[in-house]
């Protein structure tokens, strides 16, 4: 297990002037893995992602490659490169020249220089824009770009700062699977940074989601998707219903006025839990068979299904369902057993869940820029 | 209402073209105000005669009468000399005095510092010449050299006013640049120094070459500070034609200034270029 940490972080703190990015951070990283950190601008992703760069030290901890320390090497002695938020092409070289940049730094001879350029050309699409300007190109062809350059010198470990942030979501779709796709044929492991969940869903293999400078949770998208640890978890991925609830016994909460069975246990008697509830997974029944009873307060079509406000006791749920209800409905809710979610309360509880100020707008929101 | 389109389009354009005609009308003067007094020393530089009405033919005359006053050409050689000298160090300084400042990450301490490297720019030349004087001449009696103004005192005073416009032309560059630029660099395996060398300052170069020929122009035509700060050991051109403009002006001075006026010309032509290379590098 020891053997295959490519990467590993031990107790890292830093404060960047007076507010604490990260505390007590312990993570590894293995060889060859597809890693995401996730989580809102100023949790401390990037910063992380500086520290293993080497353009940060922490304040206390260790950071090991292979094993060995190297808190003291300078970035340029790292085995590692990033791909920059905006890119950070070099204006004044054309394409070629951009890719070519690191390859010339280790004194390559001047035929390898020309096939690895090629190669890293053909690999992103781009083998008749080598002599171009970078200014001349796309966005999305400085990033493919910023891409081959990281790429040609062979490193062992790829970082990404939020790589897809600045493109149209097409091109966004688009450049997430060829990333994956570039990251298998090169065998390399990538290290990314995004605060978008379902980028980060879409192209893990681990998913660690970061909040306050603190590690959430580590594990696997389904995971991380299915098993939420806690409230901030379960409302930063997806969407969630998170209702207070008690746990009767294993495998029998209460919540919203209702006994649920449900596949949880390890709680004590009568503990006060979150309850996780996915919109997609409530079926709209009769009233007279639901097991919830409430009023449909908005509803909207998304294309493969409706989504729903409804009300139930003052509680507002988000239901995603294809069954059409008029708004003023009045329905029943059904909830399967391993729907059902159960988390320990934690700092988060309460704060998450409610979509009682839900509103279209919402997802026009944020699309926060880390600084 | 129902006037034809063509008729409005008309309208139109005789409106543009009487707005158009202002406007050539306005250049025209602002042209005649700038230039008339250079137009008629040229012409009369190459007057034939010692006379600034009667008119004598062309003639290279007074260029010739110039070139053969040891006085005068050692003062263009002095301020040749002190200007290349001036420009380059304040060039060096103030390249690095930007980049230190571009690097400053607390707001608050940055703009004090650029309020103080702008403040030689504000100052009449004329304080800052006494200024200047005071303080060289205090410093002089104090390691008991005395009065010893000269090339030196000179250069150190030319430095200082123009380290601010070289600052003023670099800094808006590196501003504009991508500030992870250099940190790319290290990443592929460039020392700081490297990263430096082969990425930051390909990408500001033409900002410098702005700079170091804003200086040499400001240096180039100095008076008020070059008047306090000098003594008569070290002239330069400005101060040897004010001394000679004391007495009966000859057309020679005329000669003279036509040259500097092309020299001068043909810098801010240089400068022009440089900056819109700059700008068009920038356009993404």
């Amino acid at each position: 297990m020891k053997k295959n940490r490519l990467i590993d972080l031990q107790n890292i703190s830093v404060t960047l002037g007076d507010t604490p990015v990260l505390q007590g951070m312990n993570l590894y990283i293995r060889d060859k893995e597809f890693i995401t950190l996730l989580g809102p601008s100023g949790c401390g992703k990037t910063t992380t992602l500086r520290l293993i760069a080497g353009f940060l030290q922490p304040d206390s901890g260790e950071v090991f490659f292979d094993g060995k320390r190297v808190g003291d090497t300078p970035p340029h002695r790292r085995p590692v490169n990033t791909i920059f938020q905006r890119y950070a092409l070099f204006p004044h070289l054309n394409v070629a020249d951009n890719i070519a940049f690191g390859l010339r730094l280790q004194h390559k001879s001047r035929v390898d220089i020309t096939r690895t350029v090629d190669e890293m050309l053909s690999l992103v699409n781009l083998k008749s824009f080598a002599n171009r300007a970078v200014a001349s190109l796309s966005g999305g062809q400085q990033q493919r770009v910023a891409i081959a350059r990281a790429l040609a010198v062979k490193p062992k470990v790829l970082l990404l700062d939020e790589p897809l942030g600045a493109l149209d979501l097409k091109l966004r779709k688009d450049m997430q699977l060829e990333l994956k796709k570039i990251q298998r044929r090169m065998g390399i492991t990538f290290v990314y940074v995004t605060h978008d969940q379902e980028e980060a869903l879409s192209m893990s293999d681990t998913v660690v989601v970061m909040d306050g400078g603190e590690i959430q949770q580590i594990g696997t998208p389904i995971d991380i998707y299915n098993e939420p640890v806690n409230a901030f978890v379960a409302d930063f991925i997806g969407e969630s219903n998170i209702v207070d609830g008690i746990m009767l016994r294993d495998d029998l909460a209460r919540f919203s006025g209702h006994e649920f069975v449900c596949v949880d246990h390890g709680f004590a008697k009568d503990e006060a839990v979150d309850i996780v509830v996915r919109p997609e997974d409530v079926d709209v029944v009769a009233p007279d068979v639901g097991m919830l009873r409430g009023t449909v307060t908005t509803c909207t079509f998304k294309g493969v299904h409706y989504e729903m406000i409804v009300d139930i006791g003052g509680f507002l749920w988000m239901i995603q369902t294809t069954d059409y209800s008029p708004v003023g409905a009045f329905i029943g809710l059904h909830i399967e057993p391993d729907a059902i979610h159960v988390m320990k309360k934690s700092k988060y509880s309460g704060l998450f869940g409610d979509y009682s100020c839900f509103t279209e707008e919402y997802y026009e929101l944020s699309e926060p820029e880390e600084a | 209402m129902t006037k034809p389109q063509g008729a409005e389009h008309r309208l139109a354009r005789t409106q543009r073209g009487k707005g158009a005609w202002v406007s050539a009308m306005y250049a025209l003067i602002i042209f005649l105000f700038l230039y008339a007094p250079m137009v008629v020393m040229v012409v009369i530089s190459f007057n034939g005669k010692n006379s600034i009405v009667e008119m004598d033919g062309f003639s290279f005359r007074w260029y010739k009468e110039f070139a053969e006053n040891r006085a005068l050409m050692t003062g263009l050689r002095n301020t040749l000399i002190l200007a290349l000298c001036a420009s380059g160090a304040a060039t060096l300084i103030g390249t690095a005095a930007a980049i230190a400042l571009d690097a400053w990450k607390k707001s608050l301490t940055r703009s004090a510092l650029m309020v103080v490297t702008d403040i030689p720019m504000m100052a009449p030349d004329i304080v800052t010449g006494i200024s200047m004087m005071l303080m060289f001449v205090l410093f002089g009696t104090i390691v008991g050299n005395g009065g010893s103004l000269g090339f030196g005192t000179l250069l150190i005073a030319h430095i200082t006013f123009c380290v601010p416009y070289v600052i003023l032309s670099v800094l808006p560059r590196l501003r504009q640049m991508d500030p992870h630029l250099a940190e790319a660099a290290m990443d592929l395996g460039c020392t700081p120094f490297a990263a430096f060398r082969r990425v930051v300052l390909p990408n500001i170069t033409s900002s410098i070459v702005t700079g170091a020929l804003m200086a040499f122009t400001l240096s180039l035509d100095d008076f008020v500070i070059s008047h306090f700060t000098t003594s008569g050991s070290f002239n330069t051109l400005p101060l040897e034609i004010y001394s000679i403009t004391r007495k009966p002006v000859r057309p020679s001075i005329f000669a003279l200034s036509t040259l500097i006026f092309v020299g001068i010309f043909l810098l801010l032509l240089l400068i022009n270029f440089a900056q819109s290379r700059a700008e068009r590098k920038t356009i993404r």
